[in-house]
């Protein structure tokens, strides 16, 4: 209990030296818009502006992307992990590539895919394939030699070792990578509305806001963004533990 | 604004879309309509051409109306020419409104596109700056942060306009910023200046810049100029299409020609969240046939011809681009015939000057 | 009994690594020029390779490739100074005193939650658009994670370190320097790593979206002009650049590590 007031302290405190600053006119109302504004503003945007709409377009892509760049990135992963010509002839230009940061892609699938929902999907697919991809290929390749001995006594079929054996045991790579990917393809998101075509979203919102200097529609904004943000981690923490549940099955 | 079923309706239908454009072969058609510009807060208008006012009239679709199989759905690009650009690339429009910087650009890099009319010929552009900047030319810019929207054709204007005054890109500090973006800008004077034009007469209005140099009642070789612009390949298996579209357009024209129509033309194009006294301002000293005329004459050719040359100069394009070929007068001296309108703009030779009837 | 690996080529025929990883990218590059000269797909989508590498000679003669990395690469350095110290006092302090962690945490954690991308509008209005903007970017990328490290390292140092500390009769300064701190290097350094690689996406994002210099910005005058090759030049130094950041990283804590044990 005393915890959690001693980690109110600073939040309440923070709140109220805003109250005093807007209300002394200490600071520019632009700059530092009143809270009540940005409540106001919320009502709003909630009510009139269709936020929920946006809100709900930004994680549409989201899982779209998220599902199928991962989807891909489980198969490719796996793959690379089994094969060792495979992993020799491919990680390393994968691994070439991937150092270039995520963000830097953005101009050339924008040119590369044009304007509308495919561009910004198939960029949040690229972020969340990567991690999956090298958690599934760490995963699959570490596993222990003993379960090439299983299989091969158990005369499993190629498919049946791969789903029965070598994935379960990676499970816990995998859910990593999975976890990542969700949290990669939510920034993927928000930055595939900044940089690419105007369509709804929650990113659109905030740019738009800064764009028409309403500090309080950009502040909205990044308060969505961390409750969002929060839930995603949230969520991407429960969904490892749920891929680790099934592997003890 | 934005239901969140029209957005995921949006969202669907965007994904559904490659789809939409495989089934052309069957009846229903979609004509994509591109502009390389957008209103205010992302309204979804254009301003100050006939195009513009094409659109915001549903002049294309009073001609259609009799191919009831046909619709258009209208695209307003934030990011301007290069982002329409980006669209023809991925086979995603159909038409467009756009400057001729991004067009020469886009015709360097092999998209394959037909010239169809003129659309805004003789445009200036304008350098603000913040209301309390000692800024007064162009000569001062030098090291200073500048707005440039590169790949548009402010910015080939801008190019020339700086080596007038001895100065290459490269001596300023040149930020790439799209028009709000630049607005937002230079009314918070985080940056020292901007080149562009309809969106810096809103803020000279609302006092926030000043415009310190224009390149009206300078050398004419610094205007802007504008085309409706088509993806070619459509344009060969459309042709009855086209001309519509086409006809359309002259009829647009002709209506933003007649100076009795002056004050009506400003109020449709303030449509886009920019007073009609900007507008106002743009046209003022030029009549408005001067500026609407649709006509593919020597003069606009010529034009052409420079800007295509004067972008490799300047090392915007990486190789030379010949504009033969490019422009097809078919469609628009078909609807100059079936409208009575042959005689009615005056065509301009190489020289800008108004050539003797043909 | 079939496995489920391909079966590796017949047993004395072995390729040295560097030429198989290499294969697939020569592979790529003759597909490459192949689909230019033939004209598979159009020239602005993608440029022949022989004009990216002619680009890219280009940008490296005229010192704009250098000029460009060398301010990117110095923004990162101060940024990510500036976050790494932030965060590391902050991390320590979080990790020594149970109390300045019931304060800051809930802070921090909301704090945390936020994408670097979602902070960037809100300091471009406070800030505009100038170096600060910039280095405030990046070092609040490099802040998170080397806080939160840094509080791991200094919680995860087992307890009976300090039981010896104690044994030795260790003041409160030599417990810290000679005990807590060479304890927790790992982690601290391994947030420090990871804080670099989040420095530098920052970067690149924050250049893209307001930049009159650097890579990120010759990515978006690239874009605009439809010049892929300019572009692909850009992303490739910004590749390698991020490659060698992570690398330097590495050899540091590869020494840090063998200072450690000695």
């Amino acid at each position: 209990m005393k915890r959690a007031l001693r980690g109110a302290v600073l939040p309440v405190a923070l709140l109220l030296l805003w109250e005093l600053a807007n209300r002394s006119g200490w600071v520019d109302p632009r700059i530092l818009p009143p809270l009540e504004r940005v409540a106001r503003t919320a009502v709003d945007q909630v009510v009139n502006q269709g936020l929920l709409g946006h809100l709900g377009s930004s994680l549409l892509r989201d899982v779209i992307g998220f599902t199928l760049g991962t989807l891909f990135g489980l198969a490719v992963g796996t793959v690379l992990g089994l094969s060792r010509i495979a992993d020799r002839l491919f990680m390393p230009t994968f691994n070439g590539l991937r150092q270039i940061a995520i963000l830097a892609w953005i101009p050339l699938i924008a040119i590369w895919f044009g304007m509308g929902e495919t561009a910004k999907i198939v960029f949040i697919m690229a972020a969340a394939f990567i991690p999956v991809v090298l958690n599934t290929y760490e995963g699959v390749r570490s596993a222990s030699a003993q379960l090439v001995e299983v299989a091969r006594a158990l005369t499993f079929t190629r498919w049946q070792v791969v789903t029965r054996l070598y994935l379960p045991s990676a499970l816990p790579s995998i859910a990593t990578g999975v976890h990542l990917a969700l949290i990669y393809a939510w920034v993927a998101s928000i930055g595939s509305e900044y940089f690419m075509t105007v369509g709804p979203g929650i990113g659109g919102m905030i740019i738009a806001g800064r764009e028409r200097f309403e500090m309080d529609l950009v502040m909205l904004g990044v308060l969505i963004l961390g409750g969002v943000g929060y839930l995603i981690n949230r969520s991407a923490s429960l969904l490892e533990a749920w891929l680790l549940r099934w592997q003890r099955a | 604004m934005i239901t969140r079923r029209t957005a995921l309706a949006g969202l669907a239908g965007a994904l559904a879309s490659p789809a939409i454009v495989a089934a052309q072969t069957a009846k229903p058609l979609v004509v994509r309509f591109g502009f390389a510009n957008v209103g205010v807060d992302n309204r979804q208008f254009s301003g100050g051409s006939s195009l513009a006012v094409a659109h915001a009239e549903h002049y294309f679709e009073k001609e259609l109306a009799d191919s009831p199989n046909v619709r258009i759905e209208y695209f307003f690009f934030k990011g301007a020419g290069p982002a329409v650009n980006e669209a023809f690339a991925n086979s995603q429009l159909d038409f467009a409104s756009q400057g001729d910087l991004p067009q020469v650009v886009g015709r360097a890099n092999g998209l394959k596109t037909r010239q169809l009319g003129g659309n805004g010929a003789h445009g200036p552009m304008y350098l603000a700056v913040p209301a309390n900047s000692e800024l007064r030319s162009v000569k001062e810019l030098k090291g200073r942060k500048v707005s440039i929207f590169r790949g548009t054709n402010n910015h080939l204007a801008a190019v020339k306009v700086l080596a007038a005054n001895g100065l290459t890109e490269r001596d300023l500090q040149g930020i790439n910023m799209d028009e709000a973006s630049t607005n937002a800008a230079l009314a918070t004077g985080n940056i020292d200046a901007a080149f562009g034009n309809f969106g810096l007469l809103l803020l000279e209005r609302q006092g926030l810049v000043k415009i310190i140099y224009t390149t009206k009642g300078d050398n004419p070789a610094f205007e802007r100029q504008g085309t409706l612009i088509a993806d070619d390949g459509f344009v060969t298996r459309n042709p009855d299409i086209t001309q519509k579209i086409v006809t359309a357009f002259v009829k647009a024209a002709h209506w933003s020609s007649q100076e009795e129509n002056r004050d009506a033309f400003f109020e449709i194009s303030a449509r886009s969240g920019r007073p009609a006294a900007a507008y106002n301002g743009d046209f003022s000293g030029q009549a408005l046939k001067y500026r609407n005329s649709p006509l593919i004459d020597d003069y606009l050719l010529e034009q052409y011809r420079t800007q295509a040359r004067q972008a490799r100069e300047y090392g915007l394009i990486r190789r030379e681009v010949s504009i033969d070929g490019w422009f097809d007068p078919q469609f628009l001296q078909a609807a100059l015939k079936q409208l009575g309108l042959e005689r009615y703009w005056s065509r301009y030779d190489a020289g800008g000057k108004p050539q003797d009837k043909a | 009994m079939r496995t489920a690996s391909l079966p590796l080529p017949a047993a004395g025929v072995s390729f040295p690594p560097a030429a198989v990883a290499l294969l697939f990218p020569a592979f790529l590059l003759v597909l490459w020029s192949l689909a230019a000269r033939l004209g598979w797909l159009p020239p602005q989508i993608l440029p022949a390779p022989e004009e990216v590498g002619s680009a890219l000679l280009e940008l490296a003669r005229n010192g704009d490739l250098a000029r460009d990395t060398g301010i990117s690469l110095l923004r990162v350095v101060e940024g990510f100074a500036a976050g790494c110290v932030l965060g590391l006092l902050l991390g320590v302090a979080m990790g020594l005193s149970p109390t300045v962690e019931d304060y800051v945490r809930p802070l921090f954690t909301a704090f945390a939650q936020v994408p670097t991308l979602g902070w960037i509008p809100l300091l471009m209005l406070l800030v505009g658009i100038g170096e600060g903007l910039k280095i405030l970017v990046i070092a609040k990328a490099a802040f998170v994670p080397v806080t939160l490290n840094t509080l791991a390292g200094i919680r995860a140092v087992p307890a009976h370190y300090s039981e010896v500390g104690t044994v030795f009769r260790f003041s409160r300064w030599q417990m810290l320097s000679r005990v807590i701190f060479p304890a927790a290097v790992p982690p601290i350094f391994t947030g420090l790593r990871y804080g670099l690689t989040h420095s530098w996406n920052a970067l690149v994002a924050v250049e893209l979206l307001a930049s009159a210099e650097g890579l990120g910005y010759l990515l978006v005058w690239g874009r605009q002009m439809f010049w892929l090759d300019t572009m692909m030049a850009a992303m490739a130094m910004i590749g390698i650049v991020g490659f060698l950041l992570d690398r330097v990283m590495a050899m540091l804590e590869a020494r840090l590590q063998r200072w450690r044990v000695a």
